[in-house]
């Protein structure tokens, strides 16, 4: 696949605040989870792929063209900030067709556009009241509507799921969803990193202002050789179990939890572990009800890379 | 042996009985409004007229001591209630209260309604009133020190300079006359800057307000009184006002040509008014539609 | 029980914001769940004392929901979804003043405020001025003060808003901490569910002011029939054949998981002969559930 979005050497500071530090990296279609702490450089990293501020060095490239005041790129990114940033007094309506009418688009057009976006966003029965009356909720929606309506290829959302009720957490995850199933680009933050692995396994670790990471997350976990994998079994009779595997030279660890209906084990070889373990059940004629990988997930390679 | 272990430990005292819930208010209250830039030079600035009265008091006793500086007027140096009114109604004063307003009042309210933390105040035990109350009493605080306790000192350092009780008693009312007033003056100030607090969300405004209406008020008059010269604008100013019902409670002549009972009024009107905007200014929780 | 309700009623002017909600808390943690406008912080609210029912009775810690309020306040501890903070203060200062609100003497609340800004991972920013903290130094001052003076009864909203990864996990832990003291009842509304499921046991989810469902979260996610969810590493076509072979229903997912449906009268044990038989590895097994998200859309009526 060829990359939608490349960056080389990506640099940006704020007189000697750091923001972003030498990133080079390729995005490709589909969906791109970012994730980092806070200060990590990820807003400053969407600023930049997006063209609103100026690298100190380095370039960004979308769709092989330079982003820099690149006015037909712009109508094909759509951009979700995390900040609010509205004019208070005019109402939903007049604040997204007014955005519209910066891409020259026809009074009908932006009328249907508009009209969609804000379907969309279930804000229509809201787009005759001023933006300062708006909700929390209401005002993020207002700003993904305004990311959306142009129809871009493009999306770059910004915490795009901040102050959501679950069920508008689960239209938009779900909306972006679509986006990709039709082959658009579509990169978004969140804090909540459930919410991330919902929507995709591809990420971009941001730290300090640098990569940390950037695939697939369980491609991610498996170059991590510092943490051996965590394997979570749930069965009959789990010291019989252990038993077997303390003979087995890949097994490091094993414990047994306070209730007793199961028991963790710690290995550096996931293969040869697994490829034991469906005939030590059947040998051993031990019930099963889960087995599980608790470390196997974004949280860990989280605190993995990133924990103190 | 003991150990501490990790985690979640419950506290085992007892908690109070609570008769006065709101006192921590007031003393957080006094300490910040300390801690402010510029605000213990104003508050010193302010004991200055109290100083000088004292001052006053004391050369009316020894006045052959120092009668090389008073030659022409010896009138001046009679403590009577007319030179305790000159010190409670002097516009001096009545501003430097209005600067210590300006600092100890104007965020009382306000900065808690622009930090959101009357949701955190009254998700205790408190009752409006006990939140009230200690803000309240903030700047009963400030304003007593300059009011009622410097009058109640002129009062006992007069009996001491003089060694006799004389002066109490040709005057036994005045005491009463030193309370009253500083009651009122406080009661009034503390309503003004408390209603006025609880309408803004920004200090500055509000310090602005504090100061700015006080004066404005004064402003009006004197412009409305200039063009038709009638008395009863000065039932306008704040001031005015004050002074009308000072004068009546120190037994002294009325300067403007208006009853005293009309600015009484006008005084606890205020009062009353604000105290209703308060009470529904002050909630736990914004009603959100 | 410590919450005990029945039949609230409560409207702002015309807009209902409960509607005959009743509710009998088990001990633990619970989730408060519900779309915005559900009348989850109204009900929050009616708990706390902030507010009095239209209509209805309850009672919060054994205290009359409408006469005892000032008791119900002096027992529960509330961290607001806002930030609110006092200006001017040191994180010492401020949660030592508000322990004495809470009816805490004055020397006592001071030790207790140390005690638990350490707890809550404050300690050394402890003397700073509050005005000076970041984002998520305020969500753990707002818990301080919520925990100060030791309550029963703990109400916290958002709990988690505005935080990064590692801020949300170290909050989540504090909270799984304080619940699992067996005095303390917490009581946790959230818009992120993953948070409610890492930290409750019950949920209580409200839908346009009436309950819509509550109950524990795992029977509520349990499914009748017999799904499991797997994902298997190998050779995989052989193995998928034994399994239709045996009338068991396999259904693959776009993102490698594989659906597996027994039929009555078989177990789990026969997939995992089958692996062995086949050196299939068996890397992720577990009995299919409604997801906490799944159970939320159905019992508010959206898919």
């Amino acid at each position: 696949m060829t990359a939608v979005i490349e960056t080389q050497n990506l640099s940006k500071w704020y007189r000697n605040v750091l923001g972003l530090s030498d990133v080079t990296l390729k995005i490709e279609s589909g969906i791109t989870g970012i994730l980092g702490p806070n200060g990590a450089g990820k807003s400053t990293f969407l600023k930049l792929i997006t063209g609103q501020i100026k690298p100190n060095i380095g370039n960004v490239t979308v769709k092989g063209e330079k982003i820099r005041n690149n006015y037909s790129l712009f109508s094909i990114i759509g951009f979700c900030p995390e900040q609010d940033s509205f004019y208070e007094e005019m109402t939903g309506w007049q604040f997204i067709t007014s955005l519209l009418k910066l891409y020259f688009f026809s009074t009908f057009e932006i009328e249907t556009k508009a009209q969609k976006a804000l379907e969309i966003v279930e804000l229509i029965k809201d787009k005759d009241r001023v933006i300062r009356s708006y909700s929390r909720g209401m005002r993020q929606r207002l700003k993904f509507a305004q990311a959306i309506a142009h129809e871009p290829e493009i999306f770059i959302l910004d915490e795009p799921l901040n102050g959501l009720d679950p069920l508008g957490r689960r239209k938009i995850i779900r909306l972006i969803k679509t986006y990709k199933s039709e082959g658009k680009t579509i990169i978004v933050s969140s804090h909540v990193l459930p919410e991330i692995e919902a929507m995709t396994k591809k990420i971009i670790l941001i730290h300090q202002g640098k990569i940390f990471a950037q695939g697939d997350i369980h491609y991610i976990r498996d170059l991590i050789e510092a943490h051996p994998h965590i394997i979570s079994i749930k069965c009959s009779n789990p010291r019989e179990l252990a038993s077997r595997f303390i003979r087995e030279d890949y097994v490091l660890k094993v414990h047994f939890g306070p209730t007793q209906d199961g028991l963790l084990v710690e290995t550096n070889n996931r293969d040869k572990f697994f490829s034991l373990l469906p005939s030590l059940f059947v040998e051993s004629n031990i019930q099963v009800e889960e087995i599980t990988s608790p470390d196997d997930n974004l949280q860990a390679v989280f605190d993995y890379l990133i924990g103190k | 042996m003991t150990i501490k272990e990790k985690g979640y430990t419950h506290w085992d005292g007892e908690f109070k009985d609570g008769k006065f819930p709101w006192w921590p208010i007031t003393r957080y209250g006094i300490k910040l409004t300390f801690k402010k830039k510029f605000f213990k030079f104003f508050f010193f600035m302010t004991l200055v007229p109290a100083v000088v009265y004292l001052v006053g008091i004391y050369i009316s006793e020894r006045l052959e001591d120092f009668s090389f500086m008073v030659r022409e007027s010896t009138v001046f140096l009679q403590i009577n209630p007319a030179y305790f009114k000159s010190y409670f109604t002097n516009e001096g004063l009545l501003f430097m209260i209005v600067i210590i307003l300006v600092f100890a009042g104007a965020g009382l309210i306000s900065d808690d309604l622009k930090y959101n933390s009357l949701q955190l105040y009254f998700s205790r035990p408190l009752k409006k009133k006990d939140y009230f109350i200690g803000k309240a009493a903030v700047i009963v605080f400030f304003l007593f020190i300059v009011t009622l306790i410097p009058g109640l000192v002129f009062i006992i350092m007069k009996i001491v300079f003089s060694g006799s009780f004389k002066f109490f008693a040709s005057y036994p009312w005045l005491v009463l006359s030193v309370i009253a007033y500083s009651i009122l003056v406080t009661a009034f100030f503390a309503f003004y800057s408390l209603f006025l607090s609880s309408i803004g969300k920004n200090r500055r405004y509000v310090a602005i307000l504090i100061f700015g209406l006080y004066f404005f008020t004064d402003i009006i008059y004197e412009i409305l009184y200039g063009i038709f010269k009638s008395p009863y604008f000065s039932l306008l100013s704040f001031k005015i006002n004050l002074q009308q019902v000072g004068a009546f409670i120190f037994n002294q002549k009325t300067q403007y040509a208006v009853s005293w009972v009309y600015s009484l009024l006008i005084i606890i009107g205020i009062c009353i008014l604000s105290a209703l905007v308060l009470k529904k200014k002050i909630r736990g929780v914004e009603i959100v539609k | 029980m410590s919450v005990e309700v029945r039949d609230l009623h409560f409207s702002y002017g015309k807009v209902k914001a409960l509607d005959g909600v009743a509710l009998d808390l088990p001990k633990g943690a619970i989730g408060l769940l519900g779309p915005n406008g559900a009348g989850k912080s109204t009900l929050l609210r009616i708990l706390l004392g902030f507010l009095s029912p239209d209509k209805g009775e309850g009672r919060v810690l054994g205290y009359d929901i409408k006469y005892q309020q000032p008791m119900i306040r002096r027992f529960v501890g509330y961290m607001p979804e806002d930030d609110c903070f006092i200006p001017g203060m040191d994180a010492v200062s401020f949660t030592s003043y508000l322990g004495e609100l809470s009816g805490m003497p004055r020397q006592e609340a001071m030790k207790r405020a140390h005690e638990v800004l350490f707890y809550v991972g404050l300690e050394e920013s402890r003397y700073r001025n509050i005005e000076t903290y970041s984002g998520g130094m305020k969500q753990r001052l707002k818990l301080a003060q919520a925990i100060v003076h030791d309550p029963r009864l703990l109400f916290l909203d958002e709990p988690t808003s505005g935080l990064d990864p590692q801020g949300r996990k170290e909050i989540l832990g504090l909270i799984i901490d304080i619940s699992s003291k067996k005095d303390i009842q917490v009581l946790i509304s959230s818009h992120i569910l993953p948070d409610i499921e890492a930290t409750c046991s019950y949920v209580v989810i409200l839908n346009k002011g009436r309950l819509a469902a509550d109950g524990n979260i795992s029977e509520l996610k349990q499914i009748k029939y017999s799904l499991y969810e797997m994902k298997i590493k190998g050779e995989n076509k052989n193995f998928l054949q034994k399994l239709r072979d045996m009338k068991s229903n396999v259904e693959e997912t776009e993102d490698g998981l594989l659906k597996v449906y027994m039929p009555p009268g078989k177990n789990p044990q026969d997939i995992f002969k089958t692996a062995a038989e086949e050196k299939i590895q068996i890397r992720h097994f577990v009995k299919s559930q409604t997801s906490l998200e799944d159970l939320f859309a159905k019992v508010v009526g959206v898919d």
